[in-house]
């Protein structure tokens, strides 16, 4: 066959197929030290949707950090001194109104003002309040913005995570990773745009559940899935040849199957077939390269003291943070770092320490290595769950213990890097972070926010399903916060 | 898929649209590009209109706008408004579509739109409202070989292309394809030398009809019908525990066996309950409707699940019947579907009154449900039900036969005298279902082993820290405290671990009765101390020997004529062995009921006795002068046979044979499999249009009812599911019937002929063939909705069976095969790729149906995403044949899906899913080189080889390739294999270590006796062969 008719008719089906090919869960580490090998030829495996970006991009790459089951914005971030007041008592009705609270506190005879046992102090130039429970992330609290106000409709974990990672609380929509990743492409051939980091088994922690929707495509096509590197057993699924299989006689097997194919191939003519001649080449490249890619041993010293002692441990918050920088490092679009056990409803001063114990250090190592090696400028960092917690006490009052239950009205997420003012604060809570007094976030504005960041115009932003253009920041009108833009 | 495929496909449909002579139509040119440019502003949805101007209808488009001016003027280029905005600059502020919309017109579709109001600007309704009219079937020249009439509406639009139908493929490919298509498995050796060697005409119609007969044939048609159920294992949100379900998976499967009729398929599934006296299957079948999502979320709120489910339930139907999307409906009118918010809500008042509950408990099973017995089962309970018959005949038998005399009828009557009236002795009483705290079953001690006090066998109980204890509340007739009663017990402490307190414990209303022998902090928290909950009868009886205790009845709080249904022996830490427990009295044998048939019935008479049958029961309440001679026979040999003390050494142990069937039957009806179904409540919930779709803000109330654009519903008082089902299925009504046969037809052909399979609204695709579809849904309809016959059209037809290689010119022009100027060949789906692997190989276990299975998963699927405490967060496969099931049959949860599925685009069933997509990465290819289920077929596969295939090396690798690809390997194959059998059994023979560890991946053991190394070697080049791409399609 013709070879440069034979190119043509690939890139014909490709692009019908929307450049199906190697960008399906393209994950194959080729040159991975240290710098992308998007190809010098100028092809690239997953590109961009044409017309994108909209507009120049101030990040180039997003890690989103995703605190599941809701950290407690008024032990982190949301200070309010004057509650040491209103200790045990009850939450003023003109406070809460007609609001709706779950059935978990509904039915308790009084809903006790729990003021945070932790000390907090300023911090940085811009005199942030951070709590105790945070030393590290206080330490770069001027590359971060503060939103306090953001807000989410859903009270419950199942519907809140899938609302606050694809736009809806009823499973079927595609993921923020997978948006970017379909908008934008990756810088990499030989990486995914879109990765997800699971973490380990929580043993100590409660585990609020995850859902692989959470990372999901759902309508856009499958290839954007994120690819889950994974904290414990192979890195990738499937990675390793079976025991008393030789790396040599892997390859003759693949030698003989890519002839099998390629003959196959002349006598059909099928496309498809020539993809998957590459995607056994590319997997196979794939089994010397990805362990090189989790293996952090060859980072230096330094580096690895910044994120402590844990970075070593496969699966675990440190790890995954460090695994966000080398990806983002080698063209990755999106990392998706996610950490379980912020559901305290009971015990909440002794959990909540293990988890800001588990990933404080992680985070702010993130922030300064980033900032280390110049990539804060264009890598937008997102950290936040899915809905905050109660000033009310959930169960019993006591000097040194209290639980709190969900609170959507109002919770804390922050952003930092490409494109975001550090040191920034938006938005105010009433005395009892209860009720929002200025300047809401509803998460579409987030959204909106994050894709202006990456360089689009969400409203422009649009895949058709179920008879409609479906967007990510839903249907009514959702804005960018400008104010929080460099 | 995306933009410039969509554009791409329509423009493929409707190339040469413009030519000149040709006459416009306004559903296949001018629909598609307005319903995506216009009619989100100037479409259906009135409260999103703007300049009051509608375009999707022709009194809309014709009149006055707000502005005064009129968009359209048929005929009129120059006075119709709308093309003068249409074709303002880009940066125009009247230009339309606006620049915010981000919405552009083509030069070509302006041209389309021009030419259309030029011949007329006539409106059509949406094709897809139209009823389906049969076409005439087209004839063609000689030569073209048409099989079925689908071909000649196929191969006339090809002529038009210019293009001509590929030769029909070679007669294994064929076999290979049909295969699979209908079983989703390759044909065996035989089955493809059975069709080689059949040189009848209608040998391929034969070979068909077999398939069509193979129980495979309905787990393969259940797949996606599966999909578009969204079934699955879990209950999906939040703790995803696992629910009970799988009846209804099974369900399915029989209904494509069966070939149960479309239209009855439809109205089982969405109304089975309503049918007048349901069957149970029918029941099972309505689980199509409960197999949506559903929380038991800690927190959540009643309402707003109620609502979810019924939106997901109505949006579901929709979609699956009628190929609309109904989604967005729930929120405000249909930007281009005719389909009203409030239309919406008359379609989900039909599904807002089921009686399932808001919250799922993450129970196993949530009501409504039906409880089925499995064959097996059904087979259990008659054989029980027999066994018990016998045995009660034997016990009617002994009971005529036993000596008794009445004490009260002795003359004179017995003395009054102290009695014992035994408890326990030599067994736990008849009936009763004893339980261990520390598991297991009761341990007998006989004589010749331990201690034992009295009779012939003493009951141990020990425990290493701790209570322990032997206990029965159900099963046993209950014991009668007698006058001025005092238990008496034997015990014998093990002097080596001398309990620290020992316990006997009555249950009469609940354990609230107790005596303790022994230190009286021991088994802590038991009853309220000093009362009769707890009370302390004395020190420890020394160890060592038998030791007799007594205890009035009195002190345990319990009073003559109180009714024990339970017992309990209970000690802490140490060891003891129990004997002989009974009651000492003063008795009186003329009056006591449990010896005298005159006492038991007068102590009956007048009031209920619990524990009775019913009919025993009604008897002895009866006055004794109104019973019935035989009612009295029938009390007495019920007396006998089950009450009376002094019968039962020779009645009892009949007796315990009764129960223990009763028992096992009872067991039996318990673990009968359950699954949800639906069901209505009494009274109907009211519904109400949803404003902006919010569940805590009703607006307009609605009533049942079906979009105005359709047939109407009978006139009826109430309408229910039932109706709206057979609505779907009437003969008028213009999509149930195309959208079935376009999905069936996506199943052969992989693309449907409308591509959108989901969406035959004016937002989906229109048919690539129009004509085909309506006479295809015609015809189906007409045969009586006939799923098999349908299917056997598709594939016996000349399209079906052409070639699948083409030149790079048809490649290149037609990707996606929708013209069919060439066979169908599709990547196999996600299942079919497993099952390939495991049947070639000989290890799949052809079981159908049952609970889902668990095969091998890589470790960390589950548990990084699963909620701590839900049932599935630790994943352990299953062991045996378990592993080697249809993947049809793999536990599916749904948060977080078997990776062999997901690698593959197989859905997590979260939600409806009409079609799958195929696509190709590098993750596919290391599951099937690694996944521990292919490296251990491929080693089954090479056993058989090396058994099966002769002894060549050739020989072998011919009978591999006829085993998975229906074919021997070509000229120019056979030496590149060979080639690579002789590397790696060479680099084997030098690794023997490596050969042995190779060949022993998963749980089956490699077969003795064949020589590792080269075990070695076949099982690589087994692995290369099920890793072809030829090998995961269907060529």
């Amino acid at each position: 066959m013709d070879p440069i008719f034979q190119h043509q008719l690939l890139q014909t089906r490709r692009q019908f197929f929307g450049h199906t090919g190697l960008r399906l869960g393209g994950l194959a580490l080729a040159n991975l030290m240290g710098t992308t090998s998007q190809a010098a030829t100028g092809t690239r495996i997953q590109p961009t949707l044409p017309g994108f970006p909209h507009f120049k991009p101030k990040a180039k790459a997003l890690i989103y950090v995703h605190m599941s089951g809701g950290p407690s914005q008024l032990d982190l971030w949301d200070y309010k001194p004057d509650l040491q007041k209103y200790y045990d008592q009850e939450l003023p009705k003109s406070v809460r109104g007609d609001q709706r609270i779950t059935t978990m506190t509904s039915g308790q005879s009084k809903l006790a003002v729990a003021p945070s046992l932790f000390k907090f102090a300023q911090h940085g130039q811009c005199g942030r309040w951070v709590s105790e429970l945070l030393p590290h992330t206080a330490k770069v609290v001027d590359d971060i913005a503060l939103i306090k106000t953001v807000n989410t409709t859903a009270i419950n974990h199942d519907p809140a995570c899938t609302f606050v990672m694809t736009g809806s609380e009823i499973p079927g929509r595609a993921s923020l990773g997978s948006w970017l990743s379909y908008g934008l492409g990756s810088e990499s051939n030989d990486l995914p745009a879109f990765v997800c980091l699971t973490p380990r088994y929580p043993l100590s922690s409660n585990g609020q559940a995850l859902f692989s929707r959470m990372w999901n495509s759902g309508f856009l096509p499958t290839g954007h899935t994120g690819v889950v590197l994974r904290g414990a057993g192979d890195p990738v699924l499937y990675l390793q040849n079976p025991d008393g299989l030789a790396t040599t006689e892997r390859r003759t097997m693949l030698d003989a199957l890519g002839k099998l194919n390629q003959q196959g191939f002349n006598r059909l003519g099928d496309p498809e077939i020539q993809t998957r001649i590459s995607q056994y080449e590319m997997a196979f490249r794939m089994q010397s390269s990805v362990p090189e890619l989790v293996d952090v041993s060859k980072e230096s010293p330094a580096t690895l003291e910044l994120y402590g002692a844990e970075v070593i441990k496969s699966g675990s918050f440190a790890h995954n943070a460090l695994m966000a920088r080398r990806l983002v490092e080698r063209g990755v679009r999106v990392v998706q770092i996610m950490h379980r056990g912020w559901d305290q409803h009971g015990t909440l001063p002794r959990d909540i320490r293990n988890q800001c114990m588990d990933t404080d250090q992680g985070v702010g190592a993130l922030i300064q290595d980033l900032k280390l090696r110049g990539m804060l400028n264009d890598t937008l960092v997102i950290w936040g769950g899915e809905f905050g917690r109660t000033v009310y006490s959930q169960g019993g009052l006591s000097a040194t213990d209290y639980g709190r239950d969900h609170h959507p009205r109002n919770f804390c997420m922050w952003m930092a890097g490409g494109g975001v003012k550090g040191g920034l604060s938006i938005g105010e809570t009433d005395d009892y972070s209860y009720n929002i007094v200025d300047a809401p976030v509803p998460l579409f504005d987030l959204n909106a926010t994050i894709l202006h960041c990456m360089g689009i115009d969400h409203e422009k932003f649009t895949y058709p399903s179920q008879g409609l253009d479906m967007r990510l920041t839903g249907v009514e009108p959702a804005k960018v916060l400008k104010q929080i833009l460099a | 898929m995306d933009r410039s495929h969509l554009i791409a496909a329509s423009f493929l449909i409707v190339s040469g649209a413009l030519r000149a002579e040709e006459r416009l139509s306004f559903n296949r040119d001018i629909r598609p590009i307005m319903s995506d440019k216009c009619f989100s502003c100037h479409g259906l949805d009135a409260k999103h209109r703007k300049g009051e101007l509608r375009l999707d209808t022709p009194e809309g488009a014709y009149g006055k706008a707000e502005s005064g001016k009129v968009a359209i003027v048929p005929g009129k280029i120059a006075e119709s408004e709308l093309l003068k905005r249409i074709n303002l600059a880009a940066d125009d502020d009247d230009v339309m579509p606006p620049v915010k919309s981000h919405k552009t017109l083509s030069a070509a579709e302006k041209a389309t739109i021009q030419k259309w109001i030029e011949q007329g600007a006539s409106y059509q309704k949406h094709w897809a409202f139209e009823t389906p009219v049969k076409a005439e079937i087209p004839t063609l020249p000689p030569g073209i070989p048409v099989r079925q009439p689908m071909d000649a509406f196929l191969f006339q639009k090809l002529q038009k292309e210019g293009l001509t139908p590929q030769p029909e493929t070679d007669k294994e490919s064929l076999l290979r394809r049909v295969t699979l298509t209908l079983t989703g498995f390759p044909p065996t050796i035989a089955e493809i030398d059975a069709y080689l060697a059949d040189a009848a005409p209608d040998a391929y119609e034969k070979a068909v009809d077999r398939l069509l007969a193979s129980p495979a044939y309905g787990e393969q048609m259940a797949r996606p019908w599966l999909d578009v159920a969204r079934y699955g294992d879990t209950h999906g949100l939040h703790l995803d525990n696992e629910r009970s379900m799988w009846l209804y998976r099974d369900w399915v499967v029989g209904a494509f066996n069966r070939n149960l009729p479309f239209n009855q398929f439809t109205v089982e599934q969405i109304a089975g309950d309503m049918l007048p006296n349901p069957t149970p299957d029918q029941l099972v079948a309505t689980g199509f409707n409960r197999c949506n999502v559903s929380t038991s979320e800690g927190g959540a709120i009643n309402e707003e699940w109620i609502f979810r489910y019924a939106v997901d339930r109505t949006t579901t139907t929709v979609q699956t019947w009628m190929g609309l999307t109904a989604g967005c409906a729930v929120c405000h009118d249909h930007k281009f579907d005719p389909l009203t918010q409030k239309e919406f809500y008359s379609l989900y008042a039909f599904f807002n009154s089921t009686a399932d509950p808001a919250m799922d408990g993450n129970a196993l099973v949530s009501g409504p449900t039906v409880q089925v017995r499995t064959p097996e089962q059904e087979q259990k309970a008659s054989e029980l039900d027999k066994q018990r018959a016998e045995a009660e005949k034997r016990l009617t038998e002994a009971a005529a036969k036993v000596v008794y005399t009445d004490p009260a009828t002795i003359v004179p009557p017995p003395p009054v005298q102290e009695q014992e009236t035994v408890l326990i002795e030599d067994s736990y009483p008849v009936g009763a279902q004893v339980k261990r705290n520390s598991g297991g079953e009761p341990t007998w001690i006989n004589k010749a082993d331990g201690p034992v006090a009295r009779g012939e066998r003493s009951v141990k109980i020990s425990s290493a820290a701790g209570v322990n204890q032997d206990f029965y509340d159900t099963g046993a007739a209950p014991f009668e405290v007698p006058v001025n009663a005092r238990f008496s017990l034997s015990v014998y402490l093990d002097p080596a671990a001398p309990p620290k307190a020992i316990m006997l414990q009555c249950n009469r209303e609940g354990w609230a009765h107790r005596a303790m022998w022994g230190d009286p902090a021991a088994i802590p928290g038991w009853g309220a101390p000093n009362t009769g909950e707890r009370f302390i009868a004395g020190p420890s009886p020394e160890a060592g020997k038998w030791v007799r205790l007594e205890v009035p009845a009195e002190k345990l709080g319990l009073n003559a004529g109180d009714k024990l249904k339970g017992l309990a022996f209970t000690l802490d830490t140490g060891t003891a062995y129990f004997d002989k427990l009974c009651f000492l009295s003063i008795g009186d044998d003329a009056h006591n009921p449990a010896k005298s048939l005159t006492a038991w019935l007068q102590a009956g008479e007048g009031k209920d006795t619990p524990g009775l049958p019913p009919e025993i029961n009604a008897a002895l309440k009866a006055k004794s002068d109104a019973r019935q001679p035989s009612q009295l026979q029938q009390l007495k040999d019920y007396y006998l046979a089950r009450v009376c003390s002094l019968t039962q050494p020779a009645l009892g142990p009949i007796t315990a044979e009764v129960e223990k069937f009763k028992n096992e039957r009872a067991a039996l009806e318990a673990s009968a499999p359950v699954t949800f179904t639906m069901k209505d409540m009494d009274k109907d919930r009211e519904s109400f249009v949803m404003i902006r779709g919010a569940y805590d803000k009703p607006g307009e109330k609605v009533t049942r009812n079906v979009p105005a654009v359709f047939p109407a519903l009978p006139q009826k008082e109430k309408l229910t599911r039932l109706d709206l089902a057979q609505w779907l299925v009437s003969d008028t009504h213009p999509l149930t019937a195309r959208v079935a046969v376009n999905r069936f037809w996506q199943q052969c052909f992989g693309v449907g002929l409308v591509k959108t399979s989901g969406d035959f609204g004016s937002q989906g695709q229109p048919p690539s063939h129009p004509e085909l579809l309506d006479f295809l849904a015609v015809t189906f309809r007409e045969s009586g909705w006939d799923v098999k016959k349908l299917m056997r059209t598709f594939v016996t037809s000349a399209a079906f069976r052409q070639s699948s290689a083409a030149s790079p010119e048809l490649w290149k022009r037609d990707p996606e095969n929708r013209l069919l100027a060439r066979g169908p060949r599709l990547r196999l789906d996600a299942e079919v790729v497993r099952d390939n692997a495991l049947f070639v190989s000989g290890l799949l276990d052809r079981t159908m149906g049952g609970r889902g299975v668990r095969p091998y998963q890589p470790p960390n699927i589950w548990e990084p995403v699963a909620y701590i405490d839900s049932n599935t967060a630790k994943y352990k496969a299953d062991e045996g044949s378990a592993l080697y099931r249809r993947s049809l049959y793999t536990f599916l949860k749904r948060t977080a899906p078997p990776p062999f599925m997901a690698n593959f685009d197989g859905p997590s069933r979260e939600q409806s899913c009409t079609v799958r997509e195929r696509s190709n990465t590098p993750m596919q290819a290391l599951q099937l080189m690694n996944d521990v289920q292919h490296v251990e077929a491929a080693r089954a596969l090479a056993q058989r080889a090396m058994t099966e295939g002769g002894d060549t090396p050739e020989s072998r690798i011919t009978f591999t390739y006829r085993t998975v690809l229906s074919r021997a390997p070509k000229a120019e194959e056979m030496p590149i294999i060979r080639a690579a059998f002789d590397e790696h059994l060479a680099a084997y023979q030098k690794a023997p270590a490596e050969a042995a560890k190779f060949i022993r991946q998963g749980a089956s053991a490699p077969k003795a006796g064949l020589p590792e190394p080269e075990l070695a070697a076949w099982t690589l080049i087994a692995n290369l062969v099920l890793n072809l791409d030829e090998t995961i399609n269907r060529n």
